[in-house]
């Protein structure tokens, strides 16, 4: 089973580099090159630690029990709200960080998850393709959608509440974090 | 009781006589040959005399150390007397305690509790089959369902709701909200809110009974420094992520409600979440909505590219490729693990 697996994967990538490779177009030569530039060496935990904006999110995912995930193999894409959208919200981080409200921390943080690497360009190019609209899957079991006002990246969350992509992209060794202006799924 | 009283009662006897007999050797010199009718007297005195006559000589040596006796036993019930109302004190506090319903219900859980013990001794020995565990192609681990939202253990399955669903109150009876999310979660004059052991907390509209909103909770409602939920005894990591989690002496990864937990094997508390998972992601089926965003790890980019063939998404730890015109995902061409 898994050599057949392995064989039909050598097979398409193959394949794919013989007859795709003009094919591929514009669709991801920007990202591998400006990854292949950067070869981020802090996860997305150490980023997070290191950004004076984001410590009350470093500290709900510290709370959310969340700091393996963020410190291991696997790749995320982390929608993160600065401390002025944590500010914004009834109770400021304070009241998120609570005991009692550890049960919607969790809810709140896995919806701003999404698996894998999706950079700036992914966004923009994801967009475009849907002719103004994409949609991300969380591993909170939501949906994100994706819109531009501008030249900002607008996310939409389930029940409606916006928040703007704000500042460069960060890459880290296991996925990227993208800024946001507020906090999703606290509608 | 009274066979208690009785015995004690007679231990006492015995154990006065000798003292008694010192007495009556004592009692010679001071000439107490008068001095018995007077004791005889105050006990009856018809017993003595039958004795004297029937009895000769044995009777008359006997004389003042039954004398002393019935001293004794005068002395006795009068102590008995005096000591009476702290007895029946002692006999009422006893009684009470006797229909008290929590220590009778004490006395019959430690009935039962000797009780399973016995059943559970006579029990065949338990066996694990490990074929059981000898490996699995589809998604979810032998004793897991397969549902939407991932794999359950049996019982876990069936108790799915979704939102718009009347809620059927019956399945969650002797079921509370966690309690660490109770803060949050009250009840309010429009809603209200049940969890079972499915892992979700439902919202039911007061007046309509049907389910307007699910909240999802990691692990079953266990987050971390809480015990791991009954039903995760057999290590289930899903194939890709195998080789990165693996149990050791020091902690036991599991896989429950999209997420792999790390467990400290002497405790069974879950230390830490090490990876969270989407799920729904299966070859042969179309690409769920939510993955319109080209998402692979920078390495994979290279060798994985969009094209007008195929698209490649990431997700749970597989890469997975997507025909770019009818979106059915083909094939997993890369475990990342």
């Amino acid at each position: 089973m898994k050599y057949a697996l392995f064989a039909a994967a050598l097979l398409l990538a193959a394949c794919h580099q013989g007859g795709g490779g003009d094919g591929a177009d514009s669709n991801s030569a920007a990202p591998s090159a400006a990854a292949k530039g950067e070869q981020p060496r802090t996860n997305l935990l150490q980023a997070l630690n290191g950004s004076d904006d984001h410590k009350s999110l470093a500290a709900a995912i510290k709370a959310a029990g969340l700091t393996e995930t963020f410190s291991g193999a696997q790749p995320y894409t982390l929608f993160a709200p600065g401390e002025a959208a944590f500010a914004k919200l009834p109770g400021g981080a304070a009241g998120l960080l609570a005991p009692a409200s550890k049960g919607r921390l969790v809810a709140l943080l896995t919806g701003h998850i999404v698996p894998g690497v999706v950079t700036d360009a992914d966004l923009g190019r994801a967009i475009d393709r849907g002719k103004g609209k994409a949609q991300l899957a969380t591993v909170g079991g939501s949906t994100l959608s994706l819109s531009r006002d501008g030249d900002a990246v607008v996310v939409t969350d389930s029940a409606g509440g916006q928040a703007r992509v704000a500042g460069p992209e960060k890459l880290a060794s296991n996925g990227v974090v993208h800024s946001i202006d507020g906090v999703l799924g606290s509608k | 009781m009274r066979n208690l009283i009785l015995l004690a009662g007679t231990a006492a006897l015995a154990l006065a006589a000798p003292a008694a007999a010192d007495k009556g050797g004592g009692g010679h010199g001071g000439g107490g040959g008068h001095g018995q009718g007077g004791g005889g007297h105050g006990e009856g005195g018809g017993k003595p005399a039958k004795m004297e006559h029937g009895r000769g000589r044995q009777a008359e040596a006997a004389r003042p150390a039954q004398a002393e006796r019935h001293a004794f036993q005068a002395e006795r019930r009068a102590f008995r007397a005096e000591r009476q109302p702290e007895r029946d004190v002692r006999r009422a506090v006893r009684d009470e305690r006797r229909n008290d319903v929590f220590v009778r219900r004490a006395g019959e859980e430690r009935r039962d509790f000797r009780r399973i013990g016995r059943d559970v001794q006579r029990l065949p020995d338990y066996r694990p089959d490990k074929r059981r565990f000898s490996g699995f192609d589809g998604a979810c681990p032998p004793g897991l369902a397969k549902k939407h939202n991932g794999c359950l253990p049996p019982g876990q399955a069936r108790k799915l709701f979704a939102r718009g669903e009347r809620i059927e109150q019956d399945r969650f009876e002797g079921y509370r909200v966690p309690a660490a999310y109770r803060g949050f979660y009250q009840d309010t004059p429009d809603y209200y809110y049940n969890y079972d052991d499915s892992g979700y907390i439902y919202r039911a509209d007061r007046g309509s009974d049907l389910i307007s909103a699910i909240i999802p909770l990691f692990g079953g409602g266990f987050g971390i420094g809480q015990a791991l939920p009954a039903g995760y005894d057999a290590y289930n990591l899903p194939v890709q992520y195998r080789d990165d989690y693996y149990d050791t002496d020091d902690s036991l990864y599991r896989y429950g409600d999209n997420a792999i937990y790390r467990v400290d094997p002497r405790s069974n508390m879950i230390e830490g979440i090490v990876a969270l998972l989407g799920g729904g992601l299966n070859v042969g089926q179309p690409l769920p909505d939510g993955y319109d965003a080209y998402n692979l790890p920078m390495d994979y980019r290279d060798e994985y590219q969009d094209g007008d063939d195929y698209n490649y998404r990431y997700a749970d730890g597989n890469i997975y490729q997507v025909d770019a015109k009818t979106q059915i995902i083909q094939a997993i061409v890369k475990m990342l693990a």
